[in-house]
């Protein structure tokens, strides 16, 4: 984890969220509570909004219908039927479940929006909210039917059904789905009666969408350093050639997520007596020496996906937004705190894990070509054909490389941008919308493929490189390439005798998933930084 | 969410050719015998290929490596074939790989001995399925790493432990032959056809409904007019809504045309239907050909493509195709029926107090939502190829990517056609409190199945279970009058 700070609880106000912290939450490795300013400031709007229903001063979603609704005016009496029915009529979702991290990034995502003190909504929706999250007793989320505008309607929706206690609503307990009246009686919380604008500020807003681009950032940003580690293991094995990654070189092109990636694959070759072994050798292929220009691309493609998902995490994004400081004189009710906007719209996050999709498989793609020529025998510098060892004695890892084509061809269909299409909604009101939900979702299964391909690099380097060293002794591994191996070893040494390679694959991606290979390594550059790292090793 | 729940006959695996229905049969559950002439003919032909030493011959050209050890050839050529990953299949579709297995290796010329199937057939009779995972195939030479689960659990190789069980030892031909087709790639699409054809029929039903309740014009299911269009399956689809209308005080020849998603119904649905069709063509002669290599005539052993996923994966492409333009008509259909000023005069959402009610406004959200992500999936898988196997399997076919796609595509499908039954049986009980007109007799039927699970909403209800149920009354299957 980055930073490494050990935090046993967070407060939330609206503005200050990191990463870090939302990767605490998901983990369940810290609790979380409202901050007693972001508690005043809501109370301050939800005094505004109270005062604005009792004087009949017509504010969306408070006294009118929704969406195209809008038009309709309701009586104050009945302001809160108006948000029970919003909550109830609006858990429309289908399809697999969120698992625990992202529905536990989902409500604290969408507590701190709300603590932001600019919805009109009571503490107590955040204050339950965040209480569930702190005893982990979650809503049952569908992640199915959401076009990620007016927001996640429907996943935020079932989410507002725990919260009321609906016999509808569902949450599941260690693993056990239970109704939402029992669960909450277990988190020990009264069901919430809602009242004007609690349905609206439960329901608008991106926030499923952008809890999965957010664990997507974290387990990409991981992935980038491992699929570098395995590029300069296949680097080392195809005896390649250190020119393409001289300082000097990425000087002249100054990319900074290349001349990061160039730094990097130095580090880890450094001292290696296997780079630059063949003097007749002048160039390698592509996927070796263009390696820093595309993983690099990569790197500024995430560090763009990161700076733009991190806008949302401390961002309010229901409708109508409460700005009880802006006094417009412009307007014909300058004492109007009510603007409605479209705050609510997924499209930020739509579009930035379309990008982030096309990053990541296009890393695979290129670490599906580096094992490609380690398996290839008249590509790889005189490795045996397929990596037939002593250890795999028939087909060795021939067979791994179709799987990592059949993987790479999958994110080839899944690149296709959600984002890009849009199917008009509630009466043509919500005419333009998201599909957030759909592209960070396909973002997700295409990380996944391209974890286990990663993984199948570096079970193929781990294994070419056992075959240089046993070639010769006198081998000497790049140090941080020599601890790779090390560690895969020790990682494939957890495994049982008669693992089949499937399995092998999939602890390796288990651990890519996790982050922990070469954590230690200091040198080695984090995968979003804003800036060259010192570096340790410069050129060969 | 299960497509199916009830019991299945035993099927026989003769001479005769199978189905689609058989496949879908053997995967919910069916026990299956094979016919005893294929056996004998099965060992006859196998005695024959006994001498040709395929395996090693294979083996030594994949890998340049003459020294394999000749004891332990088999088990370490499907063991180095389990490099599957990812999330394990439904049970449904390994029993439909292992059957469609079955059927390609009963035939004679793969050179298998009888006890190659025998063994296939207890698995599937006692139910000792294994788990496969789903991805890592590209459909060429065959769906290696999947089917490779199978040929580990029928040989023993995974320590399957049962009192009754007894692990194939294989031959070096069966081991390559247990593997070496896109039996994988076919069960899914045999199981996508079926599953197709359900909801192409729920469409069909919620089309009508859906004219119905907005008073289409009749003109546009006139037999002369569709007739004229050429496609046997357009006229088909009219003839199907006409019977459905049969009888109705609302759909009638006036001279106000419909929009497209109404008028131009059956030329869309018959194109679709015309598909699906076809596919099914593609997977029934798939299922009934021997994807295998080699195959063995008498002496001669002949190396073909025959693994080569080609056939199934366009059939799959093109489905999915289909399957999407069926999601975006019927969305539209719902979209119509939500709009106040679109209906024909139906309240908007079709709920009454609207403003305080939200209705049905966000059962179109999940439909468009789900149309949108079919539109993704329905990318075609079979475009790509990536060489493989040190360039020698140059050329691949992303089969099982392709069906894996149409099955998770007509998941969304039955959803979206689900919601449109919904709002249509709201919308009919808000035209007749209105008109009193009675619904013609079939969708009378149909509409009081609907009300069996789900209620007409006064007020603002909770969605989700509502669609739940009828998703499931969808993938259950609601034929056609």
């Amino acid at each position: 984890m980055e930073g490494c700070i050990s935090i046993t609880s967070i407060s939330i106000d609206g503005s200050g969220l990191t990463l870090t912290q939302i990767e605490h939450i998901a983990n369940k490795t810290c609790t979380v509570h409202l901050a007693k300013h972001a508690r005043e400031k809501m109370l301050a709007s939800y005094a505004w909004v109270q005062q604005a229903g009792q004087d009949n001063k017509p504010v969306y979603g408070v006294n009118t219908g929704f969406g195209s609704l809008a038009r309709v005016s309701i009586p104050p009496t009945q302001s809160s039927a108006l948000s029970r029915n919003l909550i109830r009529s609006h858990a429309a979702g289908v399809g697999p479940i969120a698992d625990e991290p992202t529905t536990r990034v989902m409500m604290l995502l969408r507590a701190n929006a709300l603590a932001k003190g600019v919805s009109g909504c009571r503490p107590l929706l955040v204050e339950h909210l965040l209480h569930l999250l702190n005893v982990n007793i979650l809503p049952k989320i569908p992640m199915q039917g959401s076009c990620g505008s007016s927001g996640d309607l429907a996943p935020l929706a079932h989410l507002g059904l725990m919260l009321i206690g609906d016999p509808e609503g569902e949450a599941i307990v260690d693993g056990q789905t239970i109704d939402a009246p029992s669960a909450l009686e277990q988190a020990g919380l009264p069901p919430i009666i809602l009242e004007a604008k609690d349905g609206l500020a439960i329901t608008n807003g991106a926030q499923l969408s952008t809890a999965i681009a957010t664990l997507n950032i974290i387990e990409g940003k991981r992935l980038i350093l491992a699929a570098e580690v395995a590029a300069a293991m296949s680097m080392e094995a195809l005896l390649g050639i250190s020119r393409a990654i001289h300082p000097e070189v990425h000087k002249m092109r100054p990319y900074l997520g290349a001349k990061q990636c160039a730094a990097n694959l130095r580090a880890l070759t450094h001292g290696s007596s296997l780079l630059d072994s063949v003097p007749e050798k002048l160039q390698d292929a592509y996927s070796i020496r263009c390696t820093p220009q595309i993983l690099g691309s990569v790197r500024d493609m995430m560090r763009f996906v990161e700076q733009q998902v991190s806008v949302e995490w401390n961002s309010a994004t229901d409708n109508p937004l409460i700005l009880l400081h802006v006094h417009d004189l412009t307007q014909n009710d300058p004492d109007n705190k009510a603007f409605s906007a479209g705050m609510f719209h997924g499209e930020p996050i739509g579009m930035a894990m379309d990008s982030f999709k096309i990053a990541i498989a296009e890393m695979a793609s290129l670490s599906e070509r580096r094992l490609y020529r380690i398996t290839t025998g008249n590509l790889s510098q005189l490795l045996p054909p397929g990596l037939v060892g002593k250890d795999r004695p028939n087909i060795g890892m021939m067979v791994p490389q179709t799987t990592a084509a059949a993987l790479v061809s999958e994110n080839k269909a899944l690149g296709w941008p959600a984002s890009l299409d849009s199917i008009p909604t509630c009466e043509d009101q919500e005419d333009h919308i998201a599909m957030s939900t759909v592209a960070s979702r396909r973002a997700r299964k295409v990380l996944r493929n391209a974890q286990r391909v990663v993984a199948i690099e570096l079970l193929s380097a781990y294994e070419a490189l056992r075959f240089r060293l046993y070639e010769s002794t006198s081998t000497t591994l790049g140090v941080g390439v020599q601890t790779a191996v090390q560690y895969l070893e020790a990682l494939l040494n957890e495994l049982p005798q008669k693992s089949t390679i499937g399995e092998q694959i999939e602890h390796i991606a288990a651990d890519i998933h996790q982050g922990h290979l070469l954590q230690d390594m200091p040198e080695l550059i984090s995968s979003t930084q804003h800036d060259m790292h010192t570096q340790k090793y410069g050129v060969h | 969410m299960s497509w199916d729940t009830s019991p299945h006959s035993p099927i026989e695996i003769g001479a005769d050719t199978i189905t689609c229905e058989d496949i879908w049969s053997i995967a919910y559950g069916a026990p299956i015998s094979i016919a005893q002439e294929r056996m004998t003919e099965m060992d006859d032909n196998a005695q024959a290929a006994a001498h040709i030493p395929i395996l090693a011959a294979k083996q030594h050209w994949l890998t340049g490596n003459p020294e394999s050890s000749a004891e332990n050839l088999a088990e370490g050529f499907i063991l180095g074939h389990c490099a599957g990953v990812g999330e394990p299949f439904a049970k449904e579709i390994v029993r439909a790989a292992i059957a469609a297995r079955i059927k390609v290796l009963s035939s004679s010329i793969s050179g298998c001995r009888s006890v190659v199937v025998e063994r296939l057939k207890e698995l599937l009779n006692n139910d000792w399925v294994p788990d496969v995972p789903s991805q890592g195939s590209v459909g060429a030479a065959g769906d290696l790493a999947p089917m490779a689960y199978i040929a580990r659990r029928v040989c023993g190789f995974d320590n399957f432990q049962h009192p009754d069980f007894t692990p194939l030892i294989p031959t070096d031909k069966e081991a390559l032959s247990l593997i070496n087709g896109i039996s994988l790639s076919t069960a899914i699409a045999a199981l996508a056809i079926v599953r197709s054809e359900r909801v192409f029929q729920a469409a069909v039903w919620a089309a009508g409904l859906t004219m119905e309740v907005v008073q289409a014009q009749s003109k546009c299911i006139d037999s002369r007019g569709l007739d004229a269009r050429n496609h046997p399956e357009v006229s088909e689809v009219g003839t199907y809504l006409r019977t459905i209308l049969d009888g109705s005080k609302r759909v009638l020849p006036t001279n106000n045309p419909d929009a497209f998603s109404i008028r131009a119904g059956p030329s869309v649905m018959g194109a679709v239907w015309r598909t699906i069709r076809f596919a099914r063509t593609e997977v029934e002669r798939e299922l009934n050909g021997v994807s295998d290599n080699p195959l063995i005539f008498g002496q001669d052993s002949i190396e073909t493509g025959n693994f080569h996923g080609a056939t199934v994966g366009m059939a799959m492409d093109h489905l999915k195709t289909a399957l999407t333009q069926l999601a975006t008509l019927s969305e539209r259909r719902t979209f119509r029926l939500t709009h106040g000023k679109l209906s024909n005069n139906l309240p908007s959402f079709l709920v009454d107090g609207t403003g305080l009610n939200s209705g049905f406004m966000l059962a179109q959200y999940t439909a468009a939502a789900l149309a949108s992500e079919m539109k993704g999936l329905a990318h075609p898988a079979s475009v790509d190829t990536i060489p493989t196997v040190q360039h020698h399997e140059d050329h691949v076919s992303m089969s099982p990517i392709a069906a894996r796609m149409a099955l998770e595509s007509l998941e969304c499908l039955a959803d979206v056609v689900a919601i449109e039954l919904l709002v249509g049986a709201q919308a009919l009980d808000l035209r007749f409190r209105d008109d009193k007109l009675a619904a013609p007799s079939q969708l009378q039927n149909l509409h009081d199945t609907i009300r069996l699970s789900v209620q007409f909403w006064q007020d603002d209800e909770v969605l989700h279970p509502a669609i739940r149920a009828l998703s499931d009354m969808v993938r259950q299957g609601i034929p056609l009058p």
